[in-house]
Protein backbone atom coordinates (compact mmCIF):
# COMPACT_ATOMS: atom_id res chain seq x y z
CA UNK A 1 0.00 0.00 0.00
CA UNK A 2 1.22 3.21 -0.98
CA UNK A 3 1.30 6.40 1.27
CA UNK A 4 1.42 8.73 -1.94
CA UNK A 5 -1.95 8.77 -3.40
CA UNK A 6 -1.82 11.70 -5.92
CA UNK A 7 1.55 12.72 -6.65
CA UNK A 8 1.02 14.56 -9.92
CA UNK A 9 -0.39 17.89 -7.39
CA UNK A 10 2.41 17.47 -5.11
CA UNK A 11 5.11 19.82 -5.86
CA UNK A 12 8.60 19.67 -5.48
CA UNK A 13 10.58 21.53 -3.15
CA UNK A 14 14.67 21.65 -3.76
CA UNK A 15 17.15 23.63 -1.51
CA UNK A 16 20.62 24.38 -2.68
CA UNK A 17 23.54 24.97 -0.38
CA UNK A 18 21.28 27.22 2.37
CA UNK A 19 22.78 28.89 5.08
CA UNK A 20 21.25 31.05 7.68
CA UNK A 21 23.66 32.44 10.20
CA UNK A 22 22.88 34.00 13.78
CA UNK A 23 26.09 36.66 14.19
CA UNK A 24 28.74 33.87 13.98
CA UNK A 25 26.61 30.85 14.65
CA UNK A 26 26.03 28.70 11.44
CA UNK A 27 22.60 27.57 12.43
CA UNK A 28 22.47 25.81 9.01
CA UNK A 29 25.60 25.52 6.75
CA UNK A 30 25.20 24.40 3.69
CA UNK A 31 22.32 22.06 3.47
CA UNK A 32 21.15 20.93 -0.16
CA UNK A 33 18.23 18.17 -0.56
CA UNK A 34 15.63 17.83 -3.14
CA UNK A 35 12.24 16.64 -1.30
CA UNK A 36 10.01 14.64 -4.39
CA UNK A 37 7.05 15.51 -4.99
CA UNK A 38 4.46 13.25 -2.87
CA UNK A 39 6.84 12.20 -0.74
CA UNK A 40 6.57 12.67 3.43
CA UNK A 41 10.07 13.45 4.70
CA UNK A 42 11.30 13.40 8.54
CA UNK A 43 13.18 16.10 9.53
CA UNK A 44 15.24 14.85 12.72
CA UNK A 45 18.21 15.59 14.70
CA UNK A 46 19.03 17.13 18.54
CA UNK A 47 17.73 20.33 19.64
CA UNK A 48 19.78 22.82 18.40
CA UNK A 49 20.61 21.00 15.14
CA UNK A 50 18.66 24.15 12.60
CA UNK A 51 15.72 21.66 12.00
CA UNK A 52 13.17 25.27 12.61
CA UNK A 53 15.65 27.48 11.00
CA UNK A 54 16.12 24.77 8.06
CA UNK A 55 12.22 25.30 7.76
CA UNK A 56 12.29 29.14 7.79
CA UNK A 57 14.59 29.30 5.35
CA UNK A 58 12.63 27.20 3.04
CA UNK A 59 9.13 29.68 4.14
CA UNK A 60 11.00 32.70 3.82
CA UNK A 61 11.37 33.77 7.47
CA UNK A 62 14.84 33.53 7.91
CA UNK A 63 17.23 35.55 5.98
CA UNK A 64 19.89 33.30 4.05
CA UNK A 65 23.34 34.10 3.92
CA UNK A 66 23.90 31.79 0.85
CA UNK A 67 21.86 29.48 -1.21
CA UNK A 68 18.80 28.90 -3.42
CA UNK A 69 15.53 27.57 -3.03
CA UNK A 70 13.34 26.02 -5.93
CA UNK A 71 9.81 25.35 -5.80
CA UNK A 72 8.43 22.98 -8.34
CA UNK A 73 11.60 24.22 -9.84
CA UNK A 74 11.19 27.55 -9.85
CA UNK A 75 13.58 29.73 -7.91
CA UNK A 76 11.53 31.56 -4.97
CA UNK A 77 14.72 32.05 -2.81
CA UNK A 78 14.02 36.10 -2.81
CA UNK A 79 10.15 35.56 -2.64
CA UNK A 80 8.51 36.49 0.67
CA UNK A 81 6.53 34.77 3.11
CA UNK A 82 2.89 35.68 1.92
CA UNK A 83 3.99 35.05 -2.06
CA UNK A 84 5.08 31.31 -1.50
CA UNK A 85 2.45 30.64 0.64
CA UNK A 86 0.48 31.99 -2.76
CA UNK A 87 3.34 29.54 -4.58
CA UNK A 88 1.33 26.52 -2.49
CA UNK A 89 3.61 26.69 0.12
CA UNK A 90 2.19 25.50 3.59
CA UNK A 91 3.91 25.98 6.90
CA UNK A 92 2.45 25.26 10.72
CA UNK A 93 4.91 26.32 13.63
CA UNK A 94 6.55 24.51 16.46
CA UNK A 95 5.42 27.39 19.26
CA UNK A 96 1.64 27.83 18.16
CA UNK A 97 0.99 30.47 16.01
CA UNK A 98 -2.72 31.36 16.46
CA UNK A 99 -5.58 34.63 16.27
CA UNK A 100 -5.91 34.93 19.61
CA UNK A 101 -8.77 36.64 20.46
CA UNK A 102 -11.01 35.15 17.77
CA UNK A 103 -12.67 32.37 17.69
CA UNK A 104 -11.61 28.98 15.82
CA UNK A 105 -13.50 29.65 13.10
CA UNK A 106 -13.14 33.29 12.92
CA UNK A 107 -8.90 31.72 12.94
CA UNK A 108 -9.67 29.19 9.92
CA UNK A 109 -11.95 32.37 8.03
CA UNK A 110 -9.22 34.70 8.09
CA UNK A 111 -6.84 31.85 6.28
CA UNK A 112 -9.66 31.52 3.74
CA UNK A 113 -9.69 35.18 3.14
CA UNK A 114 -5.77 35.30 2.85
CA UNK A 115 -6.21 32.59 0.06
CA UNK A 116 -8.80 34.07 -1.82
CA UNK A 117 -8.36 37.33 -2.20
CA UNK A 118 -5.17 39.06 -3.05
CA UNK A 119 -6.92 42.23 -2.43
CA UNK A 120 -8.75 41.90 0.87
CA UNK A 121 -12.45 43.13 0.02
CA UNK A 122 -13.21 46.33 1.98
CA UNK A 123 -16.48 46.58 0.56
CA UNK A 124 -18.96 44.22 2.20
CA UNK A 125 -18.88 42.48 5.64
CA UNK A 126 -16.64 39.79 6.04
CA UNK A 127 -19.93 37.77 7.48
CA UNK A 128 -21.14 37.76 3.97
CA UNK A 129 -18.86 35.74 2.47
CA UNK A 130 -20.35 32.21 2.16
CA UNK A 131 -17.40 30.85 0.36
CA UNK A 132 -15.21 31.41 2.89
CA UNK A 133 -17.23 30.21 5.18
CA UNK A 134 -17.69 27.06 3.89
CA UNK A 135 -13.43 26.54 3.06
CA UNK A 136 -13.23 27.10 6.83
CA UNK A 137 -16.01 24.48 7.78
CA UNK A 138 -14.29 22.49 5.57
CA UNK A 139 -11.06 22.49 7.15
CA UNK A 140 -12.61 22.81 10.85
CA UNK A 141 -14.12 18.92 10.06
CA UNK A 142 -10.82 17.77 8.95
CA UNK A 143 -9.07 19.07 11.54
CA UNK A 144 -11.86 17.94 13.93
CA UNK A 145 -12.73 21.22 15.68
CA UNK A 146 -16.37 21.08 14.57
CA UNK A 147 -17.65 21.24 17.94
CA UNK A 148 -15.49 23.84 18.78
CA UNK A 149 -16.12 26.41 15.98
CA UNK A 150 -17.06 29.33 17.75
CA UNK A 151 -15.12 29.08 21.09
CA UNK A 152 -12.48 31.37 21.50
CA UNK A 153 -9.12 29.58 20.38
CA UNK A 154 -7.62 31.08 23.93
CA UNK A 155 -9.63 28.76 25.83
CA UNK A 156 -8.95 25.48 23.94
CA UNK A 157 -7.07 23.02 25.16
CA UNK A 158 -3.13 22.66 24.30
CA UNK A 159 -4.06 19.75 22.16
CA UNK A 160 -6.91 21.56 20.35
CA UNK A 161 -4.65 24.49 20.12
CA UNK A 162 -2.13 22.61 17.95
CA UNK A 163 -5.23 20.92 15.74
CA UNK A 164 -5.73 24.73 15.18
CA UNK A 165 -2.12 25.49 14.00
CA UNK A 166 -2.22 22.27 11.99
CA UNK A 167 -5.92 23.49 10.24
CA UNK A 168 -4.27 26.93 9.55
CA UNK A 169 -1.98 25.56 7.00
CA UNK A 170 -4.49 23.42 4.96
CA UNK A 171 -6.19 26.36 4.07
CA UNK A 172 -5.45 27.39 0.06
CA UNK A 173 -4.67 23.24 -0.27
CA UNK A 174 -0.70 23.63 0.02
CA UNK A 175 1.28 21.40 -2.08
CA UNK A 176 4.62 21.28 0.44
CA UNK A 177 3.48 21.01 3.91
CA UNK A 178 6.17 22.10 6.25
CA UNK A 179 5.36 20.92 9.50
CA UNK A 180 7.16 21.69 12.90
CA UNK A 181 6.55 19.63 15.94
CA UNK A 182 3.02 18.98 15.11
CA UNK A 183 3.04 16.58 18.26
CA UNK A 184 4.55 18.87 20.33
CA UNK A 185 3.25 18.87 23.77
CA UNK A 186 0.30 16.25 22.34
CA UNK A 187 -0.32 14.01 25.69
CA UNK A 188 -0.59 11.00 25.71
CA UNK A 189 -4.02 10.09 25.65
CA UNK A 190 -4.52 12.46 22.32
CA UNK A 191 -1.46 11.33 20.83
CA UNK A 192 -3.38 8.91 18.17
CA UNK A 193 -5.92 10.99 17.12
CA UNK A 194 -3.31 13.83 16.54
CA UNK A 195 -1.63 10.69 14.21
CA UNK A 196 -4.27 10.33 12.78
CA UNK A 197 -5.07 13.80 11.52
CA UNK A 198 -1.35 13.99 10.28
CA UNK A 199 -1.56 10.67 8.26
CA UNK A 200 -4.77 12.39 6.82
CA UNK A 201 -3.67 15.65 5.66
CA UNK A 202 -0.19 14.57 4.31
CA UNK A 203 -1.97 12.54 1.22
CA UNK A 204 -0.94 14.08 -2.00
CA UNK A 205 1.41 16.39 -0.89
CA UNK A 206 5.39 16.74 -0.04
CA UNK A 207 5.87 16.71 3.13
CA UNK A 208 8.73 17.58 5.64
CA UNK A 209 7.88 16.74 8.93
CA UNK A 210 10.30 17.56 12.13
CA UNK A 211 9.52 15.07 15.29
CA UNK A 212 10.98 13.82 18.33
CA UNK A 213 8.56 11.01 18.92
CA UNK A 214 10.89 8.28 17.25
CA UNK A 215 8.49 5.72 16.38
CA UNK A 216 6.02 8.36 14.81
CA UNK A 217 7.86 9.36 12.36
CA UNK A 218 10.30 6.26 11.34
CA UNK A 219 6.25 5.50 10.70
CA UNK A 220 4.68 7.89 8.73
CA UNK A 221 7.96 8.86 7.06
CA UNK A 222 9.03 7.76 3.54
CA UNK A 223 12.03 8.96 4.31
CA UNK A 224 14.18 10.34 6.96
CA UNK A 225 16.58 13.27 6.78
CA UNK A 226 19.24 13.70 10.20
CA UNK A 227 20.44 17.14 10.49
CA UNK A 228 23.38 17.63 13.18
CA UNK A 229 24.91 21.11 14.14
CA UNK A 230 23.33 23.00 10.64
CA UNK A 231 24.26 20.49 8.18
CA UNK A 232 22.36 16.88 7.23
CA UNK A 233 24.31 13.86 8.43
CA UNK A 234 22.45 11.00 6.54
CA UNK A 235 19.04 10.66 4.96
CA UNK A 236 17.52 7.42 3.61
CA UNK A 237 14.42 4.99 4.51
CA UNK A 238 13.55 4.60 7.74
CA UNK A 239 15.28 1.19 8.28
CA UNK A 240 18.88 2.56 6.75
CA UNK A 241 18.73 5.65 8.69
CA UNK A 242 17.90 3.36 11.93
CA UNK A 243 20.74 1.32 10.95
CA UNK A 244 23.28 3.95 10.26
CA UNK A 245 26.29 3.98 13.13
CA UNK A 246 26.84 7.62 12.28
CA UNK A 247 23.39 8.33 13.10
CA UNK A 248 22.89 6.12 16.22
CA UNK A 249 26.34 7.52 17.71
CA UNK A 250 25.20 11.15 16.85
CA UNK A 251 21.53 11.45 18.00
CA UNK A 252 19.75 7.86 17.75
CA UNK A 253 22.13 6.56 20.35
CA UNK A 254 21.45 9.19 23.25
CA UNK A 255 18.46 8.25 25.87
CA UNK A 256 16.76 6.10 22.76
CA UNK B 1 -17.35 38.79 14.15
CA UNK B 2 -20.71 40.99 15.12
CA UNK B 3 -20.38 44.03 17.69
CA UNK B 4 -22.83 43.73 20.42
CA UNK B 5 -26.32 44.71 20.20
CA UNK B 6 -25.62 46.87 23.14
CA UNK B 7 -22.91 48.50 21.40
CA UNK B 8 -25.02 49.57 18.26
CA UNK B 9 -27.93 50.96 20.39
CA UNK B 10 -25.46 53.43 22.21
CA UNK B 11 -23.71 54.55 18.49
CA UNK B 12 -27.82 55.50 17.45
CA UNK B 13 -28.31 57.01 20.80
CA UNK B 14 -24.99 59.18 20.27
CA UNK B 15 -25.86 60.36 17.20
CA UNK B 16 -29.39 61.28 17.95
CA UNK B 17 -28.25 62.61 20.66
CA UNK B 18 -26.13 65.00 18.87
CA UNK B 19 -28.52 65.55 16.08
CA UNK B 20 -30.98 67.23 18.97
CA UNK B 21 -28.45 69.23 20.45
CA UNK B 22 -28.92 71.95 18.29
CA UNK B 23 -32.30 71.81 19.38
CA UNK B 24 -32.55 71.45 22.94
CA UNK B 25 -28.89 73.57 23.64
CA UNK B 26 -29.14 76.84 22.16
CA UNK B 27 -26.15 78.56 23.98
CA UNK B 28 -22.94 78.71 21.44
CA UNK B 29 -20.83 77.56 23.95
CA UNK B 30 -22.13 73.86 23.66
CA UNK B 31 -22.94 73.63 20.19
CA UNK B 32 -18.82 74.86 19.83
CA UNK B 33 -18.43 71.97 22.00
CA UNK B 34 -20.33 69.06 20.21
CA UNK B 35 -18.54 70.59 16.88
CA UNK B 36 -15.05 69.75 18.05
CA UNK B 37 -16.27 66.55 19.39
CA UNK B 38 -17.47 65.60 16.13
CA UNK B 39 -14.47 66.20 14.30
CA UNK B 40 -12.14 64.84 17.19
CA UNK B 41 -14.31 61.74 16.72
CA UNK B 42 -13.79 61.46 12.82
CA UNK B 43 -9.77 61.78 13.80
CA UNK B 44 -9.90 59.34 16.59
CA UNK B 45 -12.09 56.65 14.50
CA UNK B 46 -9.17 56.62 11.99
CA UNK B 47 -6.52 56.64 14.29
CA UNK B 48 -8.12 54.04 16.03
CA UNK B 49 -8.15 51.85 12.81
CA UNK B 50 -4.51 51.45 12.96
CA UNK B 51 -3.88 51.69 16.21
CA UNK B 52 -6.86 49.81 17.93
CA UNK B 53 -7.31 47.31 14.81
CA UNK B 54 -3.88 47.04 13.19
CA UNK B 55 -1.92 47.61 16.45
CA UNK B 56 0.45 50.43 15.31
CA UNK B 57 0.99 53.05 17.43
CA UNK B 58 1.42 56.08 15.43
CA UNK B 59 2.46 59.35 16.89
CA UNK B 60 2.79 61.52 13.55
CA UNK B 61 -1.17 61.67 13.40
CA UNK B 62 -0.72 65.45 14.03
CA UNK B 63 1.12 66.02 10.81
CA UNK B 64 -1.42 64.36 8.58
CA UNK B 65 -4.04 65.89 10.50
CA UNK B 66 -2.44 69.48 10.65
CA UNK B 67 -1.60 68.78 6.94
CA UNK B 68 -4.84 68.35 5.82
CA UNK B 69 -6.14 71.76 7.96
CA UNK B 70 -3.42 73.70 5.62
CA UNK B 71 -4.46 71.91 2.88
CA UNK B 72 -7.61 72.77 2.81
CA UNK B 73 -6.96 76.52 3.81
CA UNK B 74 -4.33 77.09 0.92
CA UNK B 75 -6.84 75.75 -1.69
CA UNK B 76 -9.77 77.22 -1.08
CA UNK B 77 -7.80 80.49 -0.37
CA UNK B 78 -5.02 80.66 -2.50
CA UNK B 79 -6.29 78.55 -5.63
CA UNK B 80 -9.88 78.98 -5.63
CA UNK B 81 -11.00 75.64 -5.07
CA UNK B 82 -14.52 74.85 -3.45
CA UNK B 83 -14.73 74.12 0.05
CA UNK B 84 -16.04 70.10 -0.70
CA UNK B 85 -14.08 69.69 -3.71
CA UNK B 86 -10.66 70.75 -1.15
CA UNK B 87 -12.16 68.86 1.59
CA UNK B 88 -11.73 65.85 -0.37
CA UNK B 89 -7.86 66.74 -1.14
CA UNK B 90 -7.32 67.34 2.43
CA UNK B 91 -8.19 64.05 3.30
CA UNK B 92 -5.96 62.82 0.00
CA UNK B 93 -2.96 65.07 1.62
CA UNK B 94 -3.52 63.44 4.85
CA UNK B 95 -3.27 60.15 3.12
CA UNK B 96 -0.04 61.15 0.77
CA UNK B 97 1.40 62.42 4.12
CA UNK B 98 0.90 58.65 5.53
CA UNK B 99 1.96 56.99 2.38
CA UNK B 100 5.41 59.41 3.05
CA UNK B 101 5.75 58.28 6.86
CA UNK B 102 4.64 55.08 6.42
CA UNK B 103 7.78 54.45 3.37
CA UNK B 104 10.23 55.20 6.41
CA UNK B 105 7.96 54.07 9.58
CA UNK B 106 6.85 50.61 8.15
CA UNK B 107 10.80 49.45 7.85
CA UNK B 108 10.81 49.27 11.88
CA UNK B 109 8.37 48.29 14.16
CA UNK B 110 6.86 48.38 18.03
CA UNK B 111 8.51 51.32 19.78
CA UNK B 112 10.56 52.34 16.80
CA UNK B 113 8.06 52.72 14.58
CA UNK B 114 6.27 55.46 16.76
CA UNK B 115 9.23 56.86 17.05
CA UNK B 116 10.43 57.42 13.76
CA UNK B 117 6.21 58.59 12.98
CA UNK B 118 7.10 61.06 15.78
CA UNK B 119 10.40 62.36 14.56
CA UNK B 120 8.85 62.37 10.56
CA UNK B 121 5.89 64.64 12.40
CA UNK B 122 8.18 67.12 14.39
CA UNK B 123 9.99 67.08 11.17
CA UNK B 124 7.05 68.90 9.13
CA UNK B 125 5.94 71.26 12.48
CA UNK B 126 9.29 72.68 12.58
CA UNK B 127 8.95 72.68 8.60
CA UNK B 128 5.54 74.57 8.57
CA UNK B 129 6.90 76.97 11.44
CA UNK B 130 9.96 77.91 9.60
CA UNK B 131 11.12 77.19 6.02
CA UNK B 132 7.49 77.18 4.74
CA UNK B 133 6.56 80.28 5.93
CA UNK B 134 5.47 82.41 3.28
CA UNK B 135 2.65 79.78 2.52
CA UNK B 136 1.91 78.82 6.60
CA UNK B 137 2.18 82.19 8.07
CA UNK B 138 4.74 80.17 10.50
CA UNK B 139 3.95 80.32 14.35
CA UNK B 140 1.64 83.17 13.45
CA UNK B 141 -1.08 80.40 11.24
CA UNK B 142 -3.44 81.79 8.77
CA UNK B 143 -6.38 83.64 10.32
CA UNK B 144 -9.64 83.49 7.89
CA UNK B 145 -10.26 80.03 6.97
CA UNK B 146 -12.75 79.60 5.08
CA UNK B 147 -16.81 77.63 5.64
CA UNK B 148 -18.74 75.59 2.92
CA UNK B 149 -20.55 77.21 0.56
CA UNK B 150 -23.56 75.47 -0.64
CA UNK B 151 -26.87 75.40 -1.66
CA UNK B 152 -26.98 79.18 -0.65
CA UNK B 153 -26.88 77.77 3.38
CA UNK B 154 -25.15 80.06 5.37
CA UNK B 155 -22.33 78.11 7.20
CA UNK B 156 -21.04 81.09 9.18
CA UNK B 157 -23.59 80.39 11.29
CA UNK B 158 -22.69 78.23 13.83
CA UNK B 159 -25.89 75.71 13.77
CA UNK B 160 -25.98 75.11 10.30
CA UNK B 161 -21.95 74.02 9.79
CA UNK B 162 -22.82 71.66 12.73
CA UNK B 163 -25.11 70.10 10.59
CA UNK B 164 -22.74 69.78 7.89
CA UNK B 165 -20.26 68.27 10.58
CA UNK B 166 -22.81 65.53 11.59
CA UNK B 167 -23.59 64.67 7.69
CA UNK B 168 -19.70 64.22 7.32
CA UNK B 169 -19.53 62.39 10.66
CA UNK B 170 -22.17 59.86 9.45
CA UNK B 171 -20.40 59.32 6.56
CA UNK B 172 -17.05 58.61 7.84
CA UNK B 173 -18.86 56.21 11.03
CA UNK B 174 -20.90 54.31 8.21
CA UNK B 175 -17.61 53.87 5.81
CA UNK B 176 -15.51 52.73 8.71
CA UNK B 177 -18.09 50.21 10.38
CA UNK B 178 -17.74 48.49 7.16
CA UNK B 179 -14.30 48.63 7.13
CA UNK B 180 -13.87 47.53 9.97
CA UNK B 181 -16.64 44.24 9.41
CA UNK B 182 -14.82 43.84 6.07
CA UNK B 183 -12.52 40.90 5.30
CA UNK B 184 -10.09 44.14 5.42
CA UNK B 185 -10.66 45.16 8.53
CA UNK B 186 -10.39 41.35 9.63
CA UNK B 187 -7.21 41.33 8.15
CA UNK B 188 -5.93 44.00 10.07
CA UNK B 189 -6.96 42.60 13.29
CA UNK B 190 -5.16 38.83 11.96
CA UNK B 191 -2.16 40.84 11.60
CA UNK B 192 -2.42 42.16 15.44
CA UNK B 193 -3.05 39.73 16.72
CA UNK B 194 0.22 37.45 15.25
CA UNK B 195 1.69 39.10 12.19
CA UNK B 196 4.02 36.35 11.31
CA UNK B 197 0.62 33.72 10.88
CA UNK B 198 -1.06 36.34 9.14
CA UNK B 199 2.06 36.39 6.97
CA UNK B 200 2.81 32.70 6.34
CA UNK B 201 -1.31 32.01 5.39
CA UNK B 202 -0.69 34.75 2.95
CA UNK B 203 -1.45 37.74 3.69
CA UNK B 204 0.75 40.63 2.77
CA UNK B 205 1.02 42.46 6.04
CA UNK B 206 3.12 45.38 4.75
CA UNK B 207 0.86 46.15 2.29
CA UNK B 208 -2.41 45.97 4.44
CA UNK B 209 -0.52 48.28 7.41
CA UNK B 210 0.14 51.01 4.64
CA UNK B 211 -3.34 50.87 3.43
CA UNK B 212 -4.62 51.38 7.04
CA UNK B 213 -2.05 53.92 7.68
CA UNK B 214 -3.53 55.74 4.37
CA UNK B 215 -6.90 55.48 5.18
CA UNK B 216 -6.44 56.79 8.98
CA UNK B 217 -4.73 59.79 6.89
CA UNK B 218 -7.24 60.71 5.52
CA UNK B 219 -9.82 60.98 8.10
CA UNK B 220 -6.86 62.73 9.75
CA UNK B 221 -6.70 65.16 6.92
CA UNK B 222 -10.70 65.56 6.29
CA UNK B 223 -10.56 66.14 10.24
CA UNK B 224 -8.05 68.39 10.63
CA UNK B 225 -9.76 70.74 7.49
CA UNK B 226 -13.43 70.56 9.54
CA UNK B 227 -11.24 71.81 12.71
CA UNK B 228 -9.47 74.91 11.21
CA UNK B 229 -12.96 75.93 9.27
CA UNK B 230 -14.48 75.17 12.57
CA UNK B 231 -12.50 77.60 14.32
CA UNK B 232 -11.10 80.20 11.48
CA UNK B 233 -8.07 79.23 11.60
CA UNK B 234 -5.00 77.00 11.83
CA UNK B 235 -1.69 77.32 13.15
CA UNK B 236 1.53 74.87 13.87
CA UNK B 237 -0.36 74.49 16.95
CA UNK B 238 -2.34 71.23 15.16
CA UNK B 239 0.96 69.68 13.98
CA UNK B 240 2.04 69.70 17.37
CA UNK B 241 3.14 66.26 18.39
CA UNK B 242 0.80 66.90 21.46
CA UNK B 243 -1.86 66.95 19.05
CA UNK B 244 -0.96 62.94 18.63
CA UNK B 245 -0.39 63.05 22.07
CA UNK B 246 -4.45 63.73 22.49
CA UNK B 247 -6.08 61.92 19.95
CA UNK B 248 -3.81 58.71 21.78
CA UNK B 249 -5.41 59.64 25.34
CA UNK B 250 -9.05 59.92 23.70
CA UNK B 251 -8.91 56.63 22.00
CA UNK B 252 -7.29 54.83 25.25
CA UNK B 253 -9.60 56.25 27.22
CA UNK B 254 -13.13 55.40 25.12
CA UNK B 255 -11.54 52.21 24.43
CA UNK B 256 -9.72 50.96 21.59
CA UNK B 257 -10.58 48.44 18.83
CA UNK B 258 -13.82 49.20 19.05
CA UNK B 259 -15.66 51.97 16.88
CA UNK B 260 -17.37 53.27 19.71
CA UNK B 261 -14.78 53.94 22.21
CA UNK B 262 -12.80 56.83 20.76
CA UNK B 263 -16.11 58.76 19.96
CA UNK B 264 -17.08 58.58 23.92
CA UNK B 265 -13.29 58.92 24.25
CA UNK B 266 -13.21 62.37 22.86
CA UNK B 267 -16.73 63.05 24.42
CA UNK B 268 -15.46 62.56 27.70
CA UNK B 269 -12.00 64.48 27.07
CA UNK B 270 -13.58 67.51 25.70
CA UNK B 271 -16.16 67.57 28.18
CA UNK B 272 -13.91 67.32 31.15
CA UNK B 273 -11.57 69.98 29.18
CA UNK B 274 -14.29 72.40 28.60
CA UNK B 275 -14.73 72.06 32.44
CA UNK B 276 -11.43 71.72 34.46
CA UNK B 277 -10.75 74.65 32.36
CA UNK B 278 -13.21 76.58 33.80
CA UNK B 279 -12.24 75.88 37.29
CA UNK B 280 -8.07 75.28 37.34
CA UNK B 281 -5.31 76.41 34.87
CA UNK B 282 -3.91 72.37 35.61
CA UNK B 283 -6.51 71.07 34.02
CA UNK B 284 -4.29 68.61 31.47
CA UNK B 285 -2.47 67.59 34.23
CA UNK B 286 -5.76 66.48 36.05
CA UNK B 287 -6.96 64.97 32.35
CA UNK B 288 -3.56 62.96 32.63
CA UNK B 289 -4.59 61.79 36.11
CA UNK B 290 -7.63 60.47 35.18
CA UNK B 291 -6.28 59.20 32.21
CA UNK B 292 -4.24 56.54 34.09
CA UNK B 293 -6.56 55.88 36.72
CA UNK B 294 -8.73 54.91 33.74
CA UNK B 295 -5.59 52.59 32.14
CA UNK B 296 -5.74 50.84 35.30
CA UNK B 297 -9.15 50.62 36.40
CA UNK B 298 -10.97 50.35 32.71
CA UNK B 299 -8.33 48.59 30.67
CA UNK B 300 -10.72 48.24 27.69
CA UNK B 301 -11.47 51.83 28.07
CA UNK B 302 -15.58 53.29 28.75
CA UNK B 303 -16.62 51.09 25.65
CA UNK B 304 -15.66 48.61 27.76
CA UNK B 305 -18.07 49.25 30.02
CA UNK B 306 -20.75 48.16 27.11
CA UNK B 307 -19.10 45.61 24.75
CA UNK B 308 -19.37 41.89 25.06
CA UNK B 309 -16.80 39.95 24.02
CA UNK B 310 -17.92 38.00 20.79
CA UNK B 311 -15.86 34.69 21.05
CA UNK B 312 -17.06 32.57 24.33
CA UNK B 313 -15.78 30.86 26.55
CA UNK B 314 -16.22 26.33 25.85
CA UNK B 315 -19.77 25.82 26.38
CA UNK B 316 -21.13 29.22 25.71
CA UNK B 317 -23.93 29.11 23.42
CA UNK B 318 -22.02 30.47 19.81
N1 LIG C 1 16.45 34.02 16.10
C1 LIG C 1 17.58 33.44 16.54
N2 LIG C 1 18.61 34.20 16.97
C2 LIG C 1 19.76 33.63 17.40
N3 LIG C 1 19.98 32.31 17.41
C3 LIG C 1 18.99 31.51 17.00
C4 LIG C 1 17.74 32.03 16.54
N4 LIG C 1 16.95 31.00 16.17
C5 LIG C 1 17.66 29.89 16.42
N5 LIG C 1 18.88 30.18 16.90
C6 LIG C 1 19.94 29.21 17.24
O1 LIG C 1 20.16 28.43 16.08
C7 LIG C 1 20.37 27.07 16.43
C8 LIG C 1 19.35 26.20 15.72
O2 LIG C 1 18.06 26.46 16.27
P1 LIG C 1 16.76 25.74 15.74
O3 LIG C 1 15.62 26.34 16.46
O4 LIG C 1 16.75 25.78 14.27
O5 LIG C 1 16.99 24.24 16.25
P2 LIG C 1 16.00 23.01 16.15
O6 LIG C 1 16.74 21.94 15.45
O7 LIG C 1 14.69 23.40 15.62
O8 LIG C 1 15.88 22.62 17.70
P3 LIG C 1 14.61 22.04 18.51
O9 LIG C 1 14.60 20.59 18.28
O10 LIG C 1 14.94 22.38 19.92
O11 LIG C 1 13.40 22.75 18.02
C9 LIG C 1 20.28 27.00 17.95
O12 LIG C 1 21.58 27.04 18.47
C10 LIG C 1 19.52 28.24 18.31
O13 LIG C 1 19.89 28.69 19.58
MG1 LIG D 1 12.78 23.49 16.32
Amino acid sequence: MSRVRDGASAGGLRCENIQVAFGGLKAVAGVSYDFKPGHLYGLIGPNGAGKTTLMNALSGHATLSGGRVFLDNRDITRLSVHARTRAGLGRSFQITKIFSGMSVLENLQLGAFAHRYRVQPFWMPASRFRDVREDAEKVLEQVGLTKLAHTSADYLSHGDQRALEVGLTLLGDPRVLLLDEPLAGVGHERLDQAIDLIRRIVAGRTVLLIEHNMDVVMQVSHEIVVMVQGQLLASGSPDEVRANPAVRAAYLGEGE
Amino acid sequence: MTTSHLGRLAMAAIIAAMILVPVIQTSEESLNLVSLILIWALFAIGFDLIFGMAGMLSFGHAALFGSGGYALTLLVTKAGVGFVPALGAAGMVGAVMAFGLSIFALRVSGLFFSLLTLALAQLVYILASTKLRSHTGGLDGIPGVPRPELFGIDFYDNRNYYYFLIVVFIVGIAVMALLRASPFGKALQAVQANDVRAAQIGYNVQRLRQCAFMISGFYAGVSGALLASLMFYISPQMLHWTTSGDVLIMTVLGGKGTLLGPILGVAVFEVLKEKLSQYTQHWYGILGLIFILCTIFLPNGIAGLFARKAAGRPGDAP
